[in-house]
């Protein structure tokens, strides 16, 4: 055990039923980067939580420190009821960790892996037999078992990875980006086995830049930016916290010139208009943020189709958790992802 | 404790099982102690004529040397298997499991005094192919591994070291190849009488030198147990400076 020198905390942790519980959590870096800058947060037991932010946001490092893996700077938190600071070895008995860049021996085999962790955490001979066994078909790679790890394929590292997390029945369950680099296909199988862990009991703890993610899986997220939470509530209540709905417009124009045009017009003829919060720059059209989106349509169409504007198509969508994100932080979380706000033309 | 050995052994089991699964190591390490042996035990046959050099065989001479070269070799990944470790996450997926953290550490360097017992036996076997025999039998044999596998253990902190202070794999490579003018220095390859007078005095402190003479002792001429008790504490010092540095380098990775 490497010995700790975390300050000695006085009282139990406020709220009861807390399974994590964070108070002014601060890491700062050797060499000065505040990744954790005073966060607060509350996970219950038994619920699916969420940490969304983009890439450098603190969230790794928030985990870390749950996990025992780094030490706190100041401030404090609390696992299962134990101090993180004072009470690691405890903690390490009831938890499982999924990280980002997957835990695993690469030349022994999918069930050597298994197996070592499980005598670890001195699981028995037998019931460690069983589980592995149950596991491997939970993540559909009892025909890969015997199969020396440095050959799966990143998906099946991953599923893995979450079988060694989940051997020993954790009452915590953290997942570090628990689906980054695998292709759709593998990433909503990999939700649906998350969802059904959850569903069993155990608290998830889940960090992610995929706002699909955190939307489909979460019953209540925190988003975090630049080391600090931002805002915090379960998926619906922020989306509908934006109050506006998404309507995209696709142009008819011939070129690019011409395209740039209509969406100038558009603009112009929708400048007065009371229900528009916000305007974007999308491939082929405009997306319109509009409070009331289906109520608005019918006047947003009466203004532009009649003033030259040809809308080849429309879609209206409701807020997501990239909207909710960009309204608290001015950005959105990936930004080769973004669409490219129109705020140089769009009248103040 | 009784925990901490049970861990070590868990997790030293699966190291070896690692290394011994590479098919790289089985040849990699042996070769160029081997081709050391081979040819300049060919090349340099008649330098045992020389005034001074007092010993008849030129192989048996060189055997010693060639077990420290084999067991550097086996120990001179022992600081990127590590790094490996990390990059790969399986480090973290230990150190969030309920147990010592020192059997991590533990569990990389335990298994390295069986992997350089076993390297430096394929050096002493092949030696005794090509003609080179051990005055003192099997129990002679024993001793030159068990001599050479301690050394090992030690110096493979050279390794450690570098890989926990700056977790970069050209700078973990960087400090262990340190071995190779010190060995090559040491009386590897020529007795002390015949070299120059600094390289003597230098000997008078080259750990790497009291490990062969020892290894050597008892291939030609028997159990010299003083030569043997002057490598176990030279073995020891080297192992007290490097280890001690690593562990402390070890406890500082849980700080970030």
């Amino acid at each position: 055990m490497v010995a700790t020198a975390g300050p000695a905390f006085a009282g139990a942790p406020s709220t009861q039923d807390a399974m994590v519980e964070v108070r002014d959590l601060v890491k700062i870096y050797r060499g000065g980067v505040r990744a954790v800058d005073a966060i607060s947060f509350a996970v219950r037991e038994g619920e699916f939580f969420g940490f969304l932010g983009p890439n450098g946001a603190g969230k790794t490092t928030t985990i870390r420190i749950l996990a025992t893996l780094l030490r706190q700077t100041s401030g404090s938190a609390f696992v299962a009821g134990l101090d993180v600071s004072t009470q690691g070895p405890e903690i390490r008995r009831r938890i499982g960790f999924a990280m980002q860049s997957v835990g695993l021996d690469n030349l022994s085999t999918g069930r050597e892996n298994l197996e070592i962790i499980g005598r670890l955490y001195r699981m028995p001979g037998r019931e460690l037999t069983r589980r592995m066994d149950e596991l491997l078909q939970l993540v559909n790679l009892t025909d890969a078992a015997k199969k020396l790890v440095g050959t799966y394929s990143g998906g099946m590292k991953r599923r893995l990875d979450l079988a060694t997390a989940l051997l020993h029945r954790p009452v915590v369950l953290f997942l570090d980006e628990p689906t980054e680099g695998l292709d759709p296909q593998s990433r909503s199988a990999l939700w649906d086995e998350l969802r059904a862990i959850g569903r069993a009991g155990t608290t998830m703890f889940l960090t992610t830049h995929y706002m699909e993610e955190a939307d489909r899986l979460c019953e209540r997220v925190a988003i975090i930016d630049d080391g600090r939470i931002v805002v915090e509530g379960s998926p619906a209540e922020l989306r509908r916290a934006i109050g506006s709905d998404l309507v995209e417009l696709r142009l008819g124009a011939d070129g690019p010139s011409a395209l740039e045009e209509r969406r100038l017009d558009v603009a112009r003829l929708l400048e007065d208009f009371p229900p528009l919060t916000r305007l974007e720059r999308v491939e082929g059209g405009v997306a319109l943020y509009v409070t009331g989106g289906a109520e608005a349509i019918p006047e947003i169409v009466r203004r532009l189709d009649g003033n030259g504007v040809t809308i080849a198509a429309l879609t209206m969508s409701h807020p997501t958790l990239d909207d909710v994100f960009l309204k608290y932080t001015g950005k959105r979380i990936r930004a080769e992802e973004a669409n490219q706000p129109l705020v140089t033309w769009w009248p103040e | 404790m009784i925990e901490l050995a049970y861990e070590t052994s868990l997790l030293g089991a699966a190291a070896l099982r690692r290394f011994f699964r590479v098919p790289g190591n089985w040849i990699w390490i042996p070769a160029f102690p081997l081709i050391q042996l081979i040819v300049f035990s060919q090349l340099f046959k008649d330098i045992v004529q020389l005034p001074g050099f007092g010993e008849s065989s030129y192989l048996a001479y060189l055997a010693p040397g060639q077990i420290v070269f084999a067991v550097f070799f086996a120990t001179s990944w022992s600081g990127s298997n590590l790094l490996m470790h990390m990059h790969t996450g399986f480090l973290d997926k230990l150190r969030v499991a309920p147990i010592s953290r020192l059997s991590i550490l533990y569990g990389e360097l335990v298994p390295l005094f069986v992997e350089c017992a076993v390297m430096g036996g394929i050096i002493l076997a092949v030696s005794l192919l090509l003609g080179a025999s051990i005055v003192t039998g099997a129990g002679g044999a024993l001793v030159i591994l068990l001599l050479g596998a301690t050394f090992g253990v030690a110096w493979s902190g050279t390794s450690f070291l570098p890989a926990l202070l700056t977790r970069n794999e050209q700078a973990t490579g960087g400090l262990s190849l340190l071995f190779m003018p010190i060995a090559f220095m040491s009386t590897a390859f020529v007795p002390s009488a015949l070299m120059p007078e600094w390289l003597q005095a230098f000997n008078q402190v080259n750990p790497i030198s009291y490990v062969i003479e020892a290894m050597r002792a008892t291939m030609t001429s028997g159990f010299d147990w003083p030569a043997i008790g002057r490598a176990l504490l030279a073995v020891a010092a080297v192992g007290a400076v490097l280890q001690t540095a690593t562990l402390w380098a070890f406890r500082r990775l849980a700080t970030g």
